[in-house]
């Protein structure tokens, strides 16, 4: 077999199903499918942005309305962790979104790699950023929850829903330390389950194209 | 009609069947090539308006399909896996012209390139386009001597399984 022969099969190829495209309606139709894809990027970052909204709003009303110093202090900080959170979200995902698929082949890989590491990183490191520091100020805010009564603070709500009493303290720490384990642990399996695959078929390609055999 | 649209539809009526080609090797079940034809033709509008010039207008398109083609055989991105259905792209199923050998012949060279590995995939669908070494690289990033040591290897390969194949 000569390459030519081979160089008109490849050629010839395209000739199974004439491709007709209709610019004008194609454009309407990618302009559509953009705004699509706008309005569920602008979805998700209110979504994530207002959850975050709604814990520092609670937060500060529980700084506001409850007495005991400790536990104010700690409502400062998890508004202080509501913030970074947001910031920190919007930093990588404006990281992610950059697709830079007109990069050559290997720039691409290298580019994506970095991408991959930048959330492996993330998910991996979930305990010392989101679960640790979301941990500590709850803690600091349950053991700082004194006597009401002390303080003169007389609130049916709050006495009904925050553990007062050392029991209830210690049962609500016990379940939030096993859900704090859990999201490290949901973390730490979507880095593996879910980046590092892709990761390793991104170094395979590279050592493929690094080889000269 | 915008300037930028005259120039996206002659870049679709000149590069078409060279992004079809490709798509055809890379399309991989449920992925349709015509499927991966359409997303790779979005990428090329979404990114249009960023186009520099720094290189040849062919290339920056070969590196585009390639690069979406890649995306989706490896599933690099996994945001990205459900594909486009535009209307405005029809693709016409041509049964009575087209030569069974001729199409037996390309299931075959399929067959051969899916023997290779994804590095040596990709340069041969770019050989087969018949672009240069010096062409082959620029769409890469590898360089031109790099190219030929692996194109003197798949070439021994590719021509070996298909007469294989075609005895």
């Amino acid at each position: 077999m000569l390459e030519q022969e081979l160089k008109n099969i490849w050629k010839n190829s395209s000739n199974t199903a004439p491709i007709s495209i209709e610019t004008d309606r194609l454009v309407k139709e990618f302009d559509t499918k953009m705004t699509s894809i706008q309005k569920t990027i602008r979805k998700r970052d209110v979504r994530e942005i207002s959850a975050s909204v709604i814990g520092i709003l609670i937060f500060s009303f529980l700084a506001y309305e409850i007495p005991f110093p400790m536990t104010k202090f700690s409502c400062f900080l998890s508004i202080l962790w509501f913030v970074y959170v947001i910031f920190k979200f919007r930093k990588s995902k404006l990281k992610n979104t950059a697709e830079k698929l007109s990069l050559s082949l290997t720039e691409r890989l290298a580019h994506k790699k970095q991408l991959l590491q930048q959330q492996v990183k993330l998910l991996d490191s979930a305990a010392y950023w989101y679960a640790g520091p979301s941990f500590i100020t709850n803690i600091i805010f349950i053991i700082g929850l004194g006597n009401p009564a002390d303080y003169n603070w007389t609130n049916q709500l709050a006495e009904n829903v925050l553990p007062l009493t050392v029991n209830t303290k210690i049962v609500t720490l016990t379940a939030l330390a096993f859900f704090y384990l859990f999201v490290v642990w949901i973390n730490k399996r979507a880095a593996k389950k879910g980046v590092q695959p892709i990761l390793k078929n991104i170094d395979a390609i590279q050592q493929q194209l690094d080889n000269s055999n | 009609m915008s300037n930028s649209q005259d120039t996206f539809e002659q870049l679709l009526k000149e590069n078409k069947h060279k992004i079809y080609r490709i798509c055809r090797i890379y399309a991989a079940a449920p992925i349709e090539p015509q499927d991966l034809f359409q997303e790779v033709v979005f990428q090329i509008w979404k990114s249009l308006p960023n186009f520099k010039g720094k290189s040849a207008i062919d290339t920056w398109v070969y590196r585009i399909a390639l690069n979406v083609c890649l995306r989706s055989k490896m599933q690099l991105d996994k945001n990205n896996q459900k594909t486009a259905r535009f209307d405005a792209i029809h693709f016409t199923p041509v049964t009575e012209t087209v030569d069974s050998f001729e199409e037996d012949k390309f299931k075959y060279l399929k067959e051969c390139i899916a023997t290779l590995n994804e590095s040596d995939t990709s340069i041969i669908v770019l050989y087969l386009d018949e672009l240069s070494y010096k062409e082959i690289a620029e769409v890469t990033g590898l360089s031109e001597n790099h190219i030929a040591v692996k194109m003197k290897r798949i070439r021994k390969k590719l021509l070996g399984c298909m007469t294989l194949k075609i005895n």
